[in-house]
């Protein structure tokens, strides 16, 4: 049977893009605006658009259950901001994070912030694989900075960049995978495989 | 290493793009998911669509074609033109825009740029200055350039960066049209003024141009219409053009 992504819908933003390039990769998707859908999920994919506090607000109802299910192997992906809501709090809000991740997202230290357009990841994840150009789209001011062994990618931006994250069957990325062309088309398509193994 | 980014731009009218894009291989020149979808092959970093109508039935029109778009687009779509306020913004994003572009609505009223920053994240709020020069400065211009403002163009994109801009659009009314090349002076000027990413805009008939502009300012991406659509050059390129000359490209 195909998997079945359920994604979380925050009430803001292009859901378009990530939910088209699931479902090229051989997915069905649910798209959920009630947050308790996900609870039922065999894979989430939680994606990367909005602040920090707003797409926590919507996930209140459900965070400690939903903490339950990343922590018992449910296979998820979390995109930008959605990857950074895992962790246990930000520079950009007040709200409490996840705390899946322990640690927190701090501001970039560079010269110019966002971080915005194309740059290199440097993994050998499996998620990598088959991935002709390592260029994926960012578009960031902040970034996780955890205090676990979680970080699978990283990329160079004034600094090094912690930028793929995984812990038991969550990923969690900074960019943009359904923004960036057939390098992240791939990812996609290994990551669907990869929850495919692990549902 | 941050690539630099090529950005081609097509004018968007009751749903048709109306410079007539010319592709060999594309049947309806005119729709627009289909030439942005095109120009991702040819190696683009981003599509920006300009909505160059001003009619309330239009603005539909355009939210259809963005959806369309945001289908089958798998790079960044930024939608520019009339927007005008929060919900607006909302109603573009949620169709399948990554960024919008605020213009007028900027000048006149500021604070919808933090307001936008707040609700969306200031990653997707572009603010988009239509600069001319006056004397030793520029001068910004709304109403698609038809209105000279009291705002200098520099301290104009160093307030926006306060207000939450994530990323300043900025187009040469001189150079633009010209096919004479960017405007350098003016390109600089803002992006040495401001930590935010600027695209330069405005003047492109050229690869060289190209090169200029991004070896020649701290611009981070340089956008340009007619030469990609009249089939002069690609995306790529200009890509290999930029790399050959040591310019980190995707």
């Amino acid at each position: 049977m195909a998997l079945k992504v359920h994604m979380a819908d925050y009430g803001v933003g292009n859901l378009h893009s990530i939910r088209k390039a699931l479902e090229n990769c051989g997915a069905k998707v649910e798209v959920v605006t009630d947050m308790r859908g996900l609870l039922e999920a065999e894979c989430i994919v939680l994606p990367g658009v909005g602040a920090f506090d707003k797409t926590l607000e919507r996930l209140q109802p459900v965070r400690e259950q939903l903490v339950d299910m990343l922590r018992s192997g449910t296979p998820c992906l979390g995109i930008c901001i959605g990857m950074q809501i895992l962790f246990e709090g930000s520079e950009e809000g007040k709200e409490p994070g996840l705390g899946f991740l322990s640690g927190r997202v701090v501001r970039l230290k560079a010269e110019r912030v966002p971080h915005m357009g194309w740059n290199s990841v440097q993994s050998n994840d499996r998620l990598m694989r088959g991935v002709q150009s390592p260029y994926f789209y960012f578009a960031h001011s902040f970034h996780g900075s955890p205090r676990e062994d979680v970080v699978v990618g990283t990329t160079d931006y004034f600094g090094r960049v912690p930028t793929l994250f995984k812990k038991s069957n969550t990923y969690g990325t900074q960019f943009h995978p359904e923004k960036s062309s057939a390098s992240g088309m791939t990812f996609l398509r290994n990551f669907v495989r990869f929850a495919e193994e692990e549902r | 290493m941050l690539a630099k980014r090529i950005i081609p731009c097509l004018d968007v009218k009751e749903g048709k793009v109306v410079k007539g894009v010319k592709f060999l291989n594309l049947q309806d020149v005119g729709d627009p998911p289909a030439l942005a979808s095109e120009y991702e092959r040819q190696g683009a970093d981003e599509i920006v669509f300009l909505d160059i109508t001003a009619s309330a039935e239009s603005r539909k029109t355009m939210l259809h074609v963005v959806e369309r778009t945001a289908e089958r687009l798998f790079v960044p779509l930024t939608v520019g033109g009339g927007i005008r306020t929060r919900e607006e913004m909302r109603n573009a994003l949620n169709a399948g825009a990554d960024k919008v572009s605020l213009n007028t609505v900027a000048v006149q009223q500021p604070h919808i740029i933090s307001e936008c920053a707040e609700d969306f994240g200031s990653q997707c709020v572009v603010v988009a200055i239509d600069a001319k020069r006056d004397g030793d400065s520029w001068r910004v211009y709304t109403h698609g350039g038809r209105k000279a403002t009291d705002l200098d163009a520099v301290k104009w994109a160093t307030r926006a960066q306060e207000l939450g801009a994530g990323e300043i659009l900025l187009t040469s009314m001189d150079a633009d049209g010209t096919k004479d090349g960017y405007d350098i002076e003016l390109t600089s000027s803002v992006a040495d003024a401001v930590t935010i990413p600027v695209i330069a805009s405005g003047g492109c008939g050229n690869l060289e141009h190209i090169y200029e502009v991004l070896s020649r300012t701290k611009a981070e991406a340089a956008l340009a219409a007619s030469i990609f659509h009249y089939g002069q050059h690609t995306v790529q390129e200009a890509k290999d053009y930029l790399r050959q000359r040591g310019v980190p490209v995707r």
